[in-house]
């Protein structure tokens, strides 16, 4: 995302006789960073100096309890952690085909949108846009009773024509929770992508009429290069959205057997603050937010390169 | 949404101004139809849900587990009403209330620092900004429940816990939303036009507040739905914050029955059609809002 | 295109940087210095602090989730204008409850008491959360009043006292009385029984019993019953014995229920799914509560009239053992100013007549009061099990619980731990008898992470 950066229009030339006097960037800025160092960098802040320290005790059991400084200690046992292991290991295996399928059909409609083909495209815009407005923990609600073996409807249906899988068993119990997913937010990147398209020059599909390039070529080879921006956009907040899954698995743990408390890292970062080992707690978000930090940034190098190339 | 406009936009090519008049033709009729055929089953599967909520909604306690989810039985969608409106002294309504001034006023607020923060991002140059803009988008990756007990104890420590300030406060930041009005001024915003206006004895802050913020209008509704969508989601920060239930948001509010449910299974049907009343606010700022913010939308993912 | 850098600029920008660690340093402190401030009282607690009426107009705030209790509240209010008391309606203590409770121990500001269930009290007592009420009037004097393991268990295996027991949760055997009848199944009275009883329901197509993932407290229950010592806290270390050979044998049993498919795995504890079940009489039975009548009665309301209730089965004939699931007390907290007027008002909460008459109608409290057990409504049949008074039936199984059952001091992590074993053994990737042994080390390790001391 900060890599972004560099292809920001250059700033208006200011004399400096005039931007001393008042330092308006100053009192632009301000209103924001106040609460922005209060709300985040403070709590960040506390979070990493709690992270370094450890609970010691003294009298018992029940005895007098003292922080200590302690280090990396608890950084090295959240890496060790075997909990945490398989839970960055479920988001990513989650990530590495939800991401790709939301985002492909976001972009596919996205496209047939923007083409000549589609017809009554407020309609659709809307109705796809209708999900994210949908809080996670009523969507989750919803789909927890059209997923439920005994009272779904859509169960029913496939039982009368074959068998039902179990939506809620281990096996499938991970990709139950990518639909919820992808049917909040696939509406929401397709906007993204479509205004993209929206906003691109007429000149360009001129040209690609005179070369009589298709509507498919049209899509392949002009339309889709022109919005990469807005799918590495999309990508990049889909990674940060993903290593943070927390409601839906939640929700799930009310109806299904097989959501354990460490099933995703922020679930188990909520567990182990929730019993008051929050040095823990706070090294394990530390680790993923440096984590989703490398993923982001690692993503965005390697798409700038490829632009390069191109 | 209505077919008629999208006919008449057909019938004349100058009319249509949203989706760009660029109807080309690129695919057969063939084509067309396999389109309009996915198009359609996709709304059916976006819809569903929400179709289901709507059934429901309808539905007496115990036909809700006894009956077809996907059709209707005896209809008791007035009672549920009522009985969601009465219930705990009309605390459902005091929670619409809230979650509209949490929304409301926390993302009208969050979108003006937002816009004047990426403005001044954008158009002014100064030692640190690329430094302040990187940590500003950094806050985005750290998850918030790690920012959830700090964020306590620092109200705590001004005896503002289970205060509306609480929950309000927070919820005015908005890194996306600076990452967004940053774009958009960057591009929306010619530096010619702030020139010509400090040419004729503008100060930067009538520059920015006539001027600038008029340009900037598409991006600033998208960082006003965005923001007020977020905030009304928002669980964590009112789950840590709050005791009192007459100042949940709408979502806790419906959450906290949620997890009252083992003990009195009515609360079930009022969860559902709470939940129903609670996604319509949305759908209107949607509607109403859709026609500004698209565009604001395409500057935050081109350039 | 870009300005040149300017010279100065650079002091501004760090005096807004400045700013952050200084208002860090304030919020660390504000952590810091209550902490203090509760290790200093927990010091004091801990040798019986001594106890008096502050005197004067009092003011209260108790968090508690029981529905209703607000009334019995004002009735408390209307006759003591002295000692008023505000009621906060919260989510379940599991549902952030418990949590919000240590933010705000952490911050100073805790309510003056609290609504906390029994597996939890250990862990207040180990954030310094507990006021030792042992010295307030009246608290000593009460201890006959409560039943037996309900006291012991507010003490915490100390001499103090910190909590006044409000309800308990003494288990029994849920039942259908149609399915059983038709099928010429006999009420089982030990375990054994119970088992064939399910292999003959599985043959109908019914099961026995569904086993709930996230109820590890339910499994506690019956380790309980099964006379388990799965934790002592009595000493300077705590013993962890969740492998005890008790707590083995119930698992195995459990175990071979699931793997001869006899009992339900796919199945929540309190999932619409499960009522639905129970509704259409696929699972004939439910090992639970003296408040779990109220569940079945009001989520399976179309088996009406058709269940019924019946002693715990046991492990040996002739025996009359109970398990306790749930069930709460009244807790001060370490920052209240007023213990003595809280635990007055403790008192009168769990023991008065009409308070309880009134949380048993509108929160369906099972009172941990003696005399409570006497109420005139809990001496009635109940409609919804044809009439049967079934808490005659709790009321024996209340006087049935082991005293003795410790819980450990972080129950929410071990409850945690087997649950997430339970997931696995459910899904035929472990056994309970696993879930026991990792649930066992990862309470250690937990519990060495917190500086706690652990003999195992």
């Amino acid at each position: 995302m900060a890599a972004s950066s560099p292809t920001m229009s250059s700033p208006t030339e200011v004399s400096a006789g005039r931007r001393e006097q008042g330092r308006p960037w100053l009192w632009f800025l301000l209103p924001f960073l106040v609460p922005f160092v209060l709300f985040y960098v403070v709590p960040i802040g506390y979070a990493i100096y709690q992270s370094l320290f450890r609970i010691q005790r003294s009298g018992g059991i029940f005895g007098t309890s003292e922080q200590v400084f302690a280090g990396l200690s608890q950084y090295r046992d959240v890496l060790a952690d075997a909990t945490f292991r398989a839970g960055v290991g479920r988001v990513l295996l989650f990530g590495v085909i939800q991401v790709p399928v939301m985002l492909g059909l976001a972009l596919v409609i996205a496209l047939i949108l923007d083409s000549a083909v589609a017809r009554l495209r407020k309609f659709f815009r809307v109705s796809f846009f209708v999900p994210y407005g949908i809080p996670g923990v009523i969507a989750a609600l919803m789909w927890a009773f059209l997923y439920s073996p005994q009272l779904s409807p859509i169960v029913d249906l496939l039982n009368a024509i074959g068998t039902a899988p179990n939506f809620l068993g281990s096996g499938l119990i991970l990709w139950s929770m990518a639909n919820v997913t992808t049917w909040t937010y696939t509406g929401y990147n397709m906007l993204i992508i479509y205004s993209a398209l929206q906003a691109l020059p007429q000149e360009i599909y001129e040209a690609g009429r005179l070369d009589g390039a298709g509507g498919f070529r049209t899509a392949w080879s002009i339309k889709i290069p022109l919005v990469f921006p807005a799918l590495v956009l999309t990508t990049v907040f889909s990674i940060i959205g993903t290593l943070q899954l927390f409601t839906e698995p939640v929700v799930f743990q009310a109806i299904s057997t097989n959501v354990p408390s460490g099933y995703t890292p922020n679930m188990q970062a909520y567990a182990v603050a929730a019993s008051n080992n929050y040095s823990f707690s706070a090294a394990l978000s530390v680790v993923l937010a440096v984590a989703t930090f490398v993923l982001s940034f690692g993503f965005l190098r390697f798409t700038q390169r490829r632009g390069e190339a191109l | 949404m209505s077919v008629s406009t999208d006919r008449a936009s057909r019938g004349s090519s100058t009319v249509d101004a949203m989706p760009r008049n660029r109807r080309v033709r690129e695919g057969s009729r063939g084509w067309g139809l396999i389109a309009m055929v996915f198009l359609v089953s996709l709304t059916v599967y976006f819809l569903l849900p929400v179709y289901w909520l709507v059934i429901n909604a309808t539905k007496t306690q115990s036909d809700l587990v006894s009956t077809n989810g996907f059709w209707f039985s005896r209809i008791a969608l007035w009672d549920n009403l009522s009985a969601l409106f009465e219930r705990d002294n009309t605390v459902f309504l005091r929670w619409v209330v809230n979650s509209l001034l949490y929304a409301g006023v926390g993302a009208a607020i969050g979108t003006l620092l937002a816009a004047m923060a990426g403005y001044a991002l954008a158009k002014y140059s100064f030692p640190g900004r690329e430094f302040i803009f990187s940590s500003i988008l950094g806050g985005v990756l750290v998850p918030a429940t790690a920012l959830a007990l700090p964020l306590f104890l620092l109200f705590a420590k001004v005896g503002q816990t289970d205060t509306m300030w609480s929950v309000f406060l927070p919820s005015v930041v908005s890194p996306f939303g600076v990452y967004l009005s940053r774009i958009f001024a960057a591009s929306a915003v010619p530096d010619e036009i702030i020139e010509a206006a400090r040419l004729d004895g503008a100060d930067e802050r009538t520059i920015f507040f006539s001027i600038a913020t008029r340009l900037m209008s598409p991006a600033l509704v998208t960082i006003f739905l965005f923001q007020f969508i977020a905030i009304w989601n928002n669980f964590l920060l009112p789950r840590v914050m709050l005791n009192d239930a007459r100042l949940y948001p709408l979502t806790y509010g419906l959450f906290y029955w949620q997890t009252q449910i083992s003990r009195d299974p009515q609360l079930q049907t009022l969860v559902i059609v709470g939940s129903l009343v609670s996604v319509i606010p949305l759908i209107i700022i949607f509607l109403s809002l859709q026609r500004f913010w698209q565009a604001g939308l395409s500057a935050g993912a081109v350039k | 295109m870009f300005p040149a850098p300017q010279t100065r600029p650079r002091r501004r920008w760090v005096s807004i940087l400045a700013v952050a660690p200084l208002m860090l340093a304030a919020a660390c402190g504000s952590g810091g210095s209550s902490d203090g401030a509760a290790s200093a009282s927990g010091a004091a607690s801990s040798s019986g602090e001594a106890c008096a009426p502050a005197g004067g107009k009092v003011a209260l705030q108790f968090w508690t989730w029981v529905p209703g209790m607000d009334e019995v509240v004002a009735k408390w209010n209307a006759a003591n204008p002295d000692i008023q008391v505000t009621v906060k309606n919260t989510p379940s203590g599991n549902a952030g409850t418990y949590q919000n409770m240590f933010n705000a121990l952490k911050a100073g500001t805790a309510p003056d008491l609290g609504q906390i269930e029994y597996d939890t009290l250990a862990s207040f007592r180990l954030q310094k959360g507990l006021r030792d009420i042992s010295g307030c009037p009246g608290v000593a004097d009460a201890k006959s009043d409560f039943v037996g393991w309900a006291w012991t268990q507010s003490q915490i295996g100390g001499p103090g006292v910190y909590a006044i027991p409000q309800d308990t949760g003494p288990m029994a055997l849920y039942y259908r009385k149609d399915i059983f009848d038709a099928n010429g199944i006999a009420v089982p009275t030990t375990w054994e029984e119970y088992a064939a009883a399910g292999a003959k329901l599985k043959a109908k197509g019914i099961f026995l019993t569904h086993f709930p993932q996230q109820d590890a407290n339910w499994f506690d229950g019956l380790l309980w019953q099964a006379g388990a010592k799965i934790f002592d806290t009595t000493g300077d270390s705590v013993k962890v014995s969740l492998t005890d050979p008790q707590a083995v044998k119930v698992a195995d049993y459990w175990q071979k229920m699931i793997d001869d498919k006899v009992v339900a795995t796919n199945l929540q504890g309190f999932s619409p799914d499960l009522y639905k079940a129970w509704n259409d009489g696929k699972v004939a039975t439910w090992i639970s509560a003296s408040w779990g009548y109220s569940t079945i009665r009001d989520n399976a309301k179309g088996s009406a009239g058709k269940w019924a209730v019946a002693p715990m089965p046991q492990w040996n004939a002739g025996e009359k053992k109970a398990g306790n699931w749930g069930g709460s007390t009244t807790g001060v907290f370490s920052g209240s100013k007023y213990p003595a007027e809280a635990a007055k008002f403790a008192l009168w909460l769990n023991s008065d007549p009409a308070a309880l008459e009134l949380a048993n109608a509108k929160g369906g409290l099972y009172p941990a009061n003696v005399a409570g057990l006497e109420l005139p409504v809990l001496k009635k049949g109940v409609e919804f099990y044809g009439g049967q008074p079934v808490f005659d039936v709790f009321k024996e199984a209340a006087s049935n619980v082991d005293t003795t059952f410790q819980w450990g001091p972080i129950m929410t992590d071990t409850n945690r731990f087997l649950s997430d074993g339970f997931t696995k053994a459910l899904n035929g990737q472990g056994t309970l008898g696993e879930s026991l042994k990792a649930a066992q080390t990862q309470t250690v390790a937990a519990l060495k992470s917190q500086g706690i001391a652990v003999t195992e």
